[in-house]
């Protein structure tokens, strides 16, 4: 049973196509798990387009070279069906399949520390990094906190943390002011969006804080 | 009892009419209008379409945009889409006005991408996957509940040609693209013998359970 969802704000922002790549991919995988925000979703879509389509004063423009070019192409008659692409990886000799959204990353490298393997995938996107994290079976991660947001999407398996077990399609988002150490009894899989670089909180893991670029 | 054919068949939205009865004018005119691009590559149909959404979107576009290059080819290329793939649209899934909002909404969201940032490649299909790819998920439970022995009988009370689409969608598993391919008729053809079919199975299931 999923638990957490991405707000309403941030759905209507996915459904309208303003959210940077990294959180639409996340709210899109997370819409494909989750039944209840694939029937919010379908309703936004209805109702933004509605709005959309309402205004009724637009300027006159000479659109006709354009109808023309249109009508000049061969409409499609029969459409293949898309093919879903599958997305399976392999990651700490664990197989696993996901989301459509996330199809949109191949060539996936994973780098190690310890039971923590993780694969950057969007690196680029002003100072927005994504990464898909994988937590071997009793690891877990030092306390921190992050300097802005943490999006976690938990693809498979679960983890803990302080305020409760997070469990497949679960969808959590924290800001900058909450500290964290998660804990995966069992191993997980998640897709992670970060905004600015980790950094630990507690004693000895202090020590770690070099090492936190390669957690972020 | 009452046996329901499936609670998620997707045809249901179509059948019931209290969700036709929610549509307005323009949203029946729209409708019909892509329904005549789909079936019949209608280009007088399209014209309609295109008067009526080219100058919302080039709004929309110069709102967004700034420019009214990059409008203008916001208008050509989901019109251009609308034009050449409307045989992807599925009525039962949802109003004509509202998949054509999402055609433009993918455009625009791979358009920006390319200008901040310079990607070329298109993503937004994953994002917002088509409809179709859920569609053959919904066939195959569908299918389940199909597969009923009194409904086999009822198949075989059909009208051949709604008989021959059933057969081929549920039993054999055949995409209704498949099928439209094999049969030499157009998808429209199939999905609107599949639609009678399935409701002439749904009043003859309710008759026997009432």
């Amino acid at each position: 049973m999923i638990k957490f969802h991405p707000s309403s704000a941030m759905l209507n922002d996915h459904i309208a196509g303003n959210l940077p790549l990294s959180l639409s991919v996340a709210v899109s995988a997370h819409i494909e798990m989750c039944d209840q925000c694939q029937k919010a979703a379908q309703k936004l879509e209805s109702s933004q387009a509605e709005q959309l389509w309402q205004t009724g004063n637009e300027e006159p423009v000479d659109f006709s070279d354009m109808l023309h070019d249109i009508l000049a192409e061969q409409p499609e008659i029969t459409c293949k069906a898309p093919n879903k692409p599958e997305a399976m990886i392999e990651v700490a000799q664990q197989h696993y399949r996901l989301p459509v959204a996330l199809s949109i990353f191949s060539d996936l490298k994973w780098s190690r520390l310890g039971p923590v393997s993780r694969a950057r995938v969007i690196n680029n996107e002003n100072e927005v990094r994504a990464n898909l994290l994988h937590i071997g079976k009793g690891a877990s991660i030092a306390r921190h906190q992050h300097k802005g947001y943490e999006l976690t999407l938990l693809l498979d398996g679960s983890f803990s943390d302080e305020k409760g077990s997070y469990h497949k399609g679960d969808f959590i988002f924290l800001d900058g002011a909450q500290a964290h150490a998660p804990y995966s009894e069992k191993g997980c899989l998640c897709y992670v969006v970060q905004n600015a670089p980790l950094y630990f909180v507690a004693g000895v893991s202090q020590v770690l804080n070099p090492l936190a670029g390669l957690l972020y | 009892m009452r046996i329901r054919l499936s609670g998620n068949l997707s045809t249901d939205k179509t059948l019931n009419s209290s969700n036709i009865s929610e549509l307005s004018d323009d949203d029946v005119q729209i409708n019909h209008w892509l329904r005549s691009v789909a079936c019949e590559q209608d280009k007088i149909a399209f014209t309609r379409l295109f008067k009526y959404f080219a100058p919302k979107i080039r709004a929309h576009g110069l709102q967004r945009f700034q420019q009214e290059a990059v409008a203008m080819e916001l208008v050509q290329e989901t019109m251009m889409l609308v034009w050449r793939k409307a045989v992807l649209y599925d009525e039962s899934k949802g109003k004509a006005s509202t998949w054509i909002y999402t055609v433009m909404r993918n455009y625009c969201f791979d358009m920006l991408r390319k200008i901040q940032h310079g990607k070329e490649e298109t993503v937004s299909d994953r994002l917002w996957p088509l409809l179709d790819a859920e569609q053959q998920d919904e066939q195959k439970s569908a299918a389940d509940h199909l597969l009923s022995r009194s409904l086999l009988s009822h198949i075989n009370s059909l009208p051949e040609q709604q008989k021959q689409v059933v057969e081929a969608i549920y039993l054999k598993e055949m995409t209704q693209q498949e099928l439209a391919q094999h049969m030499g008729v157009p998808l429209g053809t199939v999905k609107s013998r599949l639609r009678l079919a399935i409701a002439k199975l749904k009043s003859k299931l309710e008759e026997g359970h009432d």
